[in-house]
């Protein structure tokens, strides 16, 4: 009896104590709160101001842009001609359309040849492996911008420029996918491949059935990297395509932009369309943005 | 340990069992080589053929017209664009440019990061708010940017609010490297912050506590504990912006055009430039080749920061 009450006190009293120190560890730094919410501010201001003009008339945005005040950020009135405009008038659809494709197979074939390579990298076992790993990921984590210039005169000699193959392939192989994947291949227990291969699974069914399954986080990661990467990519298709039916987001923006530098409305409804897939991506999955496994190589 | 087992199996099944450890392995080489094809492939297509061709434009003299072929020339064009000092000019100006915009971004990034993991309310929302600007497309960035810094747009006329007076920013040679700089840090800090915050929260909070305990200061603190324990991830971060701002091209393409008086042209607008913009491929391949070379060794060091293994760390 005396014991069961003692244990009773005693939990009583670290309750209490695990309590305040827990309440201690979640005491708001509020000078901190102020200082993040200003920097928070202070990023957000500039893309405020993109959205707004955006939806406000046109010539609103250069007559409210020299003064400031409360006008720069509160339109006159509501309307959507400049998105209306840029796709009735701009064709800025097709374009779309364009840059959805591509980004949209350049992510599966990217996963597809990453997941293969991760595999082959890091769960099995040939020699030379280290070597080839080592070539694979900085082959491809050099941006291809820097040969982007070799590389679309070599494809134009193969008679890829203005296609859609032209378009995808350089944005197929990604370092860091490849790297986070085999990272993420590697903390797998060795122990599942052995035991499905003594049942008779081959390579690459056990890749497809049992790594293919436990490795969402690391796939999602990968095809964030690639997709941005795809979506967001100009030197590129700037150099490949010089057809305008083949034309990606972001180049046709640039051009629109090129041509009637100071009707803002248009290219700022434009910036608004290209930024709102990536970020839905970004945050519907940021958990696993940005997340490399700082992992040690295995022993 | 399969080596282990291997021995203690009697001597009469051993050259059998060898056998079938023989076609294991053979069979793990084959899958090995059949898994890597397509990127070994794509290896290949996508990076050893353009680096070749770019190699060998690089050692040919063409003329203009195209009527007569191509000569071999060696290293003439190497000469030729590093006695040039526009070029020379152009490659100090983007190491000049790499070693301000990169420990700025950086250093920034890890500023943020840093109050982003203090006890501070509605921290999701800051960090979306920094994180924002990534999302925006640097062709879109690049445009807002351009109305914000125009000489009758926005920034200048907060800078007249504040009684200052307005700039002409990418207007200026001394100020359009600032400005590009100040569009691509828009962009950058946050991208780089979610990288530093994952490697913040990957500290043990009991070392924190521990040092709580001590009495050590923020400042200390931070200089003590925080930055040696992300060492690692703050020089990939560093290394992988390096690499980025190397190749830094969509601004300066549709901002400036390298200009004005040549203050924003950097190494790959000015090879782009030379191969579309001036139509001498051969000059355009040699300072691709450079700046490859430059790349390489920076991917490298990324990559082998990536991968240090965990040995190193405890010795």
């Amino acid at each position: 009896m005396s014991t069961s009450v003692r244990d009773k006190l005693k939990n009583q009293i670290s309750t209490r104590i695990r309590s305040r120190s827990e309440q201690k560890r979640f005491r708001t730094n509020w000078p901190m709160t102020i200082c993040a919410a200003l920097l928070g501010f202070m990023f957000i201001i500039p893309a405020i101001w993109l959205f707004v003009g955006s939806i406000r008339p046109n010539n609103e945005i250069l007559t409210t842009m020299s003064t400031f005040g409360w006008d720069l950020i509160i339109p006159s009135r509501l309307t959507f001609e400049n998105y209306y405009h840029l796709f009735a008038d701009l064709g800025f659809g097709v374009a779309l359309w364009t840059s959805f494709f591509t980004s949209g197979v350049t992510v599966l074939v990217g996963l597809f040849l990453a997941l293969l390579a991760a595999y082959a990298l890091g769960v099995l076992n040939f020699p030379g492996r280290a070597i080839v790993f080592s070539f694979v990921v900085i082959s491809f984590m050099m941006p291809f911008e820097a040969i982007a210039i070799p590389l679309s005169q070599v494809f134009t000699k193969w008679g890829l420029a203005n296609t859609y193959a032209g378009l995808i392939l350089p944005g197929i192989a990604n370092g860091l996918a490849i790297f986070s994947l085999r990272q993420y291949f590697m903390g797998i227990p060795k122990s599942f491949r052995e035991s499905a291969m003594i049942d008779g699974a081959s390579e690459p069914k056990i890749l497809f059935t049992i790594y293919l399954r436990l490795s969402a986080p690391a796939l999602i990661n990968s095809a964030l990297l690639i997709f941005v990467g795809s979506w967001t990519a100009y030197l590129w298709p700037l150099l490949i395509v010089s057809e305008n039916h083949l034309q990606v987001a972001p180049v046709a923006l640039a051009r629109t932009f090129g041509e009637h530098t100071s009707s803002y409305g248009q290219n700022f409804a434009g910036s608004i369309i290209l930024s709102l897939v990536p970020a839905i991506a970004i945050f519907a999955l940021q958990r696993h943005f940005g997340r490399l496994d700082w992992g040690s190589e295995e022993k | 340990m399969e080596g282990i087992v291997l021995t203690v199996v009697s001597g009469n099944k051993e050259a059998s069992i060898r056998h079938r450890r023989f076609l294991a392995k053979k069979n793990e080489y084959f899958w090995a080589l059949a898994l890597l094809l397509p990127t070994l492939l794509a290896l290949i297509v996508l990076r050893i053929t353009p680096m070749i061709s770019a190699i060998n434009s690089s050692l040919f003299t063409a003329y203009p017209g195209g009527v007569r072929p191509a000569i071999f020339s060696g290293l003439e064009n190497y000469r030729t664009v590093l006695s040039d000092s526009d070029f020379i000019d152009t490659i100090q100006r983007t190491f000049l440019f790499n070693l301000v915009i990169n420990p700025l971004q950086i250093a920034l990034s890890l500023l943020v990061s840093v109050l982003m993991v203090q006890r501070i309310r509605f921290e999701g929302l800051w960090r979306t708010l920094i994180f924002i600007p990534v999302t925006i497309p640097i062709v879109g960035s690049s445009i807002t940017w351009q109305a914000i810094l125009r000489p009758d747009g926005p920034f200048n006329a907060l800078l007249v609010t504040l009684g200052l007076k307005p700039q002409p920013f990418l207007n200026s040679p001394h100020q359009s490297l600032q400005a590009i700089t100040l569009i691509a840090s828009w962009i950058g800090i946050g991208y780089w912050m979610m990288f530093l915050i994952a490697g913040l929260r990957s500290v043990p909070s009991e070392i924190y506590e521990a040092a709580e305990i001590d009495r050590a200061g923020p400042i200390r603190v931070f200089f003590k504990i925080t930055l040696p324990l992300i060492k690692r991830q703050l020089l990939f971060v560093l290394v992988a912006d390096i690499v980025a701002n190397f190749v830094l091209f969509a601004p300066i393409q549709l901002l400036t055009a390298g200009g004005p008086e040549s203050s924003t042209t950097l190494l790959i607008f000015d090879a782009y430039r030379t191969t579309y913009g001036y139509g001498s491929r051969n000059l355009g391949a040699t300072k691709v080749v450079i700046l490859s070379i430059i790349m390489i060794c920076f991917v490298a060091l990324q990559f082998s920061l990536l991968r240090e293994k965990k040995v190193k760390e405890i010795k």
